[in-house]
């Protein structure tokens, strides 16, 4: 039969962000498939050394969409390491607060996505309505849903009352049912599992050679997570497990991410019932002494890496970031070697692209 | 008369309502099943109206003749399809075999969309048009063998009179049980409708063959699939569920309708329920699963006494 070569993207239904793959497909298997990125490439990483500390809070917020809050608390966290803040423990528990909410909220939506991506579109609904509750809660929060401008160097600009924790956590009672609910469509429905099982398929040597990190990796077997291996506080006076399935298939992907959610809802539980009192945010210097650091934390897609470098002024000297969707996107070709033409879209999704962070 | 049949009742007219109506409850139960609201009960009709409208494109390179075509040869073949079939206690054309010929007119969309993907230039089209192919081998032979059986028990070929013997005996859907639900997956994959709309599947191949289409063209080639949806189900309610051979044309048709909704709201819900199949899986259900299970129920049926 003869080979064609069908684009997908930088448009195409499947794809949420914009990126370009040309699949060289015989029949319906792909037997060759070249990546182009760099449709919304915006400089971040430049801009950030043309404004001071305080403004890139909101610059770096535009990294992502999903897990906007992960990198402004990687960031902070970076900058208080260099002034040598010690934030108060209130504002790092409110800061975790949404960490896991927002963990919760990107996990949700991706489930959608895959679901969208199999044809099962009543997953896809019920996922993205289940979502709504974790938005009304930060939205509350925060006032933003997806951004929430709520970390700053020192602590958080946020607090909340005795009744306004009532009501998060009877919303999170019901955020607990559903979200069992959709982690028992994942483990028992067989027509989810025809479409993801043995599909997009990582070893553990792959994922020790791509460095991949996140869920992608823990459903290889790989047992790594920042909050469980180098605990920030208040990681170290919470528990929580670690899910990890050995299959490194988009199903075992599908539930790692999901048991993960069933943790998040738990730690965002502790997190309210522990909080302590005091308050949520240190003053900050706008000037930051010369010097280098690594900040990292662990987003909903695996470690996020900032390295920030400042020479003294209030203006970094350099910026670097490392998101974690890089280490999955080079494991892509492998993935796709040899695919179904229908499965291109699971393994796409499997994998869990956030365009926007690698592309900067 | 002939001429109000063939335009009105229950010619075009009524089919192209039933149509209309038909997408818009299956578009509302889809979407109170997964808690969304739907679309407002004119949404078909100004979606009709709107792609009429709208401006008919033909890429360069494809072929222009065939795309004008193969709607409406589509639609053709439906609407005459749902000429021979008995709505309640209308019967406007019959003759001994007419079953054959339905099943034959009911099948070629399944050809047209085919062409549709081979004549135009796009890659998805190219795709789906193999796809649809497919498809049509996995779900038509025991889609066949399923609707056959019915037609061997009442010893007719003829869809009006095999409604009149099960209405006198019982429903085929009680004595083929299996024959029933077979008739339903075909059904699903003849009309490529979730969970078997792999040839159209939006986030593989787009809109598959229908991709380049639009204007006038996409207007027709919905129409046609939803009028194939009401003439497969009214096929489905006479061979199975006894049609409806009341004497007063009142009592008939509400009945009528009532079983056609039945089956449409078991299809919608079947929609609702899986995930999309591959085409691989597909071929193995139907040859290794449907295929069987047909032959099976087909024996029986000739076995017991057809």
């Amino acid at each position: 039969m003869n080979r064609i070569t069908v684009p997908i993207g930088p448009q195409h239904p499947l794809l949420k962000e914009p990126m370009a793959f040309q699949l060289t497909v015989e029949g319906e298997s792909v037997i060759e498939s070249t990546l182009r990125l760099g449709y919304v490439h915006r400089g971040i990483e430049r801009l950030c050394q043309e404004r001071t500390y305080v403004q890139n809070i909101h610059l770096v917020e535009r990294v992502c969409g999903i897990c906007s809050h992960v990198h402004t608390t990687t960031y902070c966290q970076g900058v208080e390491a260099l002034l040598g803040l010690e934030v108060p423990l209130r504002g790092l528990y409110l800061r975790t607060l949404l960490c896991e909410l927002e963990r919760i909220h990107s996990h949700l939506l991706w489930l959608g996505v895959l679901a969208r991506n199999i044809g099962f579109d009543t997953i896809f609904m019920y996922a993205w309505r289940d979502r709504e509750i974790v938005l009304d809660i930060m939205e509350d929060l925060s006032g933003g849903r997806v951004s929430h401008a709520v970390n700053v160097i020192g602590g958080v600009r946020i607090d909340l009352t005795e009744e306004h924790r009532d009501t998060i956590l009877s919303q999170l009672d019901l955020l607990d049912k559903q979200v069992a609910h959709l982690l028992g469509i994942v483990e028992h429905e067989r027509s989810l599992k025809a479409r993801t099982q043995n599909i997009g398929h990582l070893s553990l040597e792959d994922v020790r050679r791509y460095c991949v990190v996140g869920p992608v990796a823990r459903a290889s077997g790989l047992n790594v997570d920042l909050r469980r291996d180098r605990p920030p506080p208040p990681y170290d006076r919470l528990t929580f497990t670690v899910p990890v399935h050995e299959d490194g298939d988009v199903w075992a992907r599908t539930w790692v991410r999901m048991r993960e959610t069933v943790e998040s809802v738990r730690l965002c539980r502790q997190i309210l019932t522990l909080l302590p009192d005091g308050p949520v945010a240190a003053r900050a210097r706008r000037r930051v002494p010369a010097g280098e650091v690594i900040s990292r934390s662990e987003a909903p897609r695996g470690e996020v890496i900032y390295y920030i470098r400042s020479d003294g002024s209030d203006i970094p000297a350099r910026v670097k970031i490392r998101t974690p969707t890089l280490t999955s996107l080079i494991t892509l070709p492998t993935q796709l070697e040899g695919v179904n033409m229908a499965d291109v879209s699971v393994v796409l999704a499997g994998v869990d692209l956030c365009i926007a962070c690698a592309d900067r | 008369m002939a001429l109000i049949n063939l335009l009105f009742f229950p010619g075009f007219t009524f089919l192209f309502m039933c149509a209309l109506f038909f997408e818009w409850l299956d578009r509302r139960i889809i979407a109170r099943f997964q808690e969304r609201v739907g679309p407002p009960w004119f949404q078909p009709l100004a979606d009709f109206i709107k792609l009429l409208a709208k401006e008919d494109i033909v890429p360069s390179g494809a072929h222009a003749k065939a795309a004008a075509l193969l709607p409406m040869f589509s639609l053709t073949a439906v609407l005459t399809a749902g000429l021979y079939v008995p709505v309640g206690n209308v019967v406007t054309a019959s003759f001994e075999g007419d079953l054959i010929v339905v099943l034959f007119l009911l099948s070629l969309p399944a050809l047209g969309y085919f062409l549709a993907g081979w004549t135009s230039v796009g890659v998805y089209s190219l795709i789906g048009g193999h796809r649809s192919l497919l498809q049509y081998f996995s779900y038509e032979v025991p889609f066949l063998m399923a609707v056959a059986s019915p037609a061997i028990l009442s010893g007719s070929w003829r869809i009006a009179s095999i409604a009149a013997y099960q209405s006198q005996t019982t429903w085929g859907a009680l004595m083929q049980p299996l024959g029933f639900i077979l008739a339903i997956i075909g059904l699903i994959g003849k009309l490529k409708r979730d969970p078997l709309d792999i040839p159209k599947a939006k986030s593989e191949v787009v809109a598959g063959s229908l991709t380049d289409f639009s204007g006038r063209k996409i207007a027709l080639w919905h129409l046609s699939i939803y009028i194939q949806t009401v003439v497969g189900i009214f096929l489905l309610v006479n061979l199975f569920l006894g049609g409806s051979s009341h004497q007063s044309l009142f009592v008939a048709l509400p009945i009528f309708g009532l079983k056609a909704l039945g089956i449409l709201i078991l299809l919608s819900m079947i929609s609702v329920l899986y995930a999309r199949l591959r085409i691989d899986q597909l071929a193995n259900l139907g040859w290794r699963v449907l295929a069987p299970l047909a032959l099976i129920q087909l024996l029986v049926t000739i076995w017991s006494g057809g």
